[in-house]
């Protein structure tokens, strides 16, 4: 660590936040970066499970990769980046009227989540993009040696497909060279949603390849459970979409996104949301059956309505059809 | 706190054992991006920068 010129900062609030652009959910984030504003890596996020992306290796290693790259750069080896726009909190208006203005600390979730809520006010909003960050790589098939850094442990699915194997080590996402999990992550969430493919580039026994990788349908999803954002709409129960089969035996439409709830969130009845049980079938949201997205119920409502509104399910429910309404809420930032 | 937030304590936790024993090689953190600029700038070496909620 003597090696860097180590600086913690507390406060965003004259941060150039274009320039150090980042999920603001991660839980952990550090950049590595000159005196010229030239960021060389980024490591950090945010992982659910024990099976986590972080640890003290792969920092180290980061750590020792950082100074690599620093050496290339002055040596004249490394190409200059373009530095992206700036951008300061004080330029976010909902951010300067509920947080600086008050005095209050700008914590790093509420930049995006302002934002997102200016983007919803200017009809700018995309939430597969601003809503759905940080798409997971297992989704991709991708499980990494996590203290090796890139290293592919275990190769499935889409990836397994395009060639990818285990001891690969990934160097580059869409023709950007990547160093850490952070740096994936980051390049990952910059593909376009609508993509049908990515382009990874790895290392075998030192021997550069590009795999062209399939992107699985949904590709894009991942938990919001965590995050605070006030636009997305919480519906407080899960399904599992019914299969082709249920779905004739019903008489429901076989690309319909009809649902078998199979878990209600306690704070549903709180909160007054709606009186679903588990085992209704949810076939129906507003008379809409079918999306070309989403493919459960709750998908739908994420997507297609806004946080507070009200909407009517078409159910089935020991046999019977019956309507039901159930308001979707936003959350609050505070914690 | 959610289980998955033990992460970054965890890690935090972990920093020091990157430095060696000696005061010289002790984590220093400065708290102004801009006085890190200048030091990066005298001393020729990259910066190590962390986003940090204190509140």
């Amino acid at each position: 660590m003597s090696q860097y010129v180590c600086v913690r900062i507390p406060r965003l609030d004259d941060i150039d936040i274009g320039l150090f652009d980042y999920d603001r959910n991660n839980t952990l984030y550090f950049f590595i970066l000159n005196a010229d504003d030239q960021i060389y890596m980024r490591y950090g996020g945010r992982d659910a499970s024990t099976d986590t992306y972080l640890n003290l290796s792969s920092l180290e290693l980061a750590l020792e990769q950082g100074l690599e790259l620093h050496r290339r750069y002055q040596r004249g080896d490394l190409p200059r980046q373009e530095r992206p726009q700036p951008l300061f909190p004080r330029q976010i208006p909902l951010l300067v009227e509920r947080t600086i203005a008050r005095n209050q600390c700008v914590e790093c979730h509420l930049i995006g989540d302002y934002q997102n809520i200016h983007r919803e006010r200017d009809g700018t909003l995309d939430k597969l993009t601003h809503l759905y960050r940080s798409p997971d790589l297992q989704t991709l098939g991708i499980f990494l040696d996590v203290p090796k850094g890139l290293v592919v442990k275990e190769a499935r699915g889409a990836v397994q497909e395009a060639g990818m194997k285990p001891g690969d080590r990934i160097t580059g996402w869409n023709g950007t060279p990547v160093w850490t999990f952070g740096d994936v992550q980051y390049y990952y969430d910059k593909v376009n949603r609508r993509a049908d493919r990515v382009r990874i580039a790895v290392a075998r026994g030192g021997e550069p390849l590009e795999l062209a990788v399939k992107l699985p349908p949904r590709w894009w999803w991942t938990d919001l459970g965590f995050r605070q954002s006030s636009v997305d709409p919480r519906v407080y129960f899960e399904s599992r979409p019914l299969t082709d089969p249920e779905k004739r035996e019903l008489g429901l439409q076989a690309g319909g996104f009809a649902g078998r709830v199979t878990s209600i969130d306690s704070v549903a009845a709180m909160l007054n949301s709606h009186e679903l049980r588990v085992g209704d079938i949810v076939c129906a949201v507003d008379g809409v059956e079918r999306d070309e997205v989403a493919h459960t119920p709750e998908l739908f409502i994420k997507l297609r309505k806004t946080a507070g509104q009200t909407v009517t399910l078409d159910l089935i429910r020991d046999g019977k059809r019956i309507q039901m309404p159930l308001k979707t809420l936003s959350m609050s930032f505070r914690k | 706190m959610q289980p998955r937030n033990f992460i970054l304590p965890a890690l935090l936790a972990c920093l020091p054992a990157l430095a060696q024993d000696s005061p010289e090689d002790r984590i220093y953190w400065l708290k102004s991006y801009s006085e890190a600029i200048r030091e990066a700038q005298q001393t020729q070496k990259p910066i190590f920068l962390e986003f940090r909620c204190e509140a």
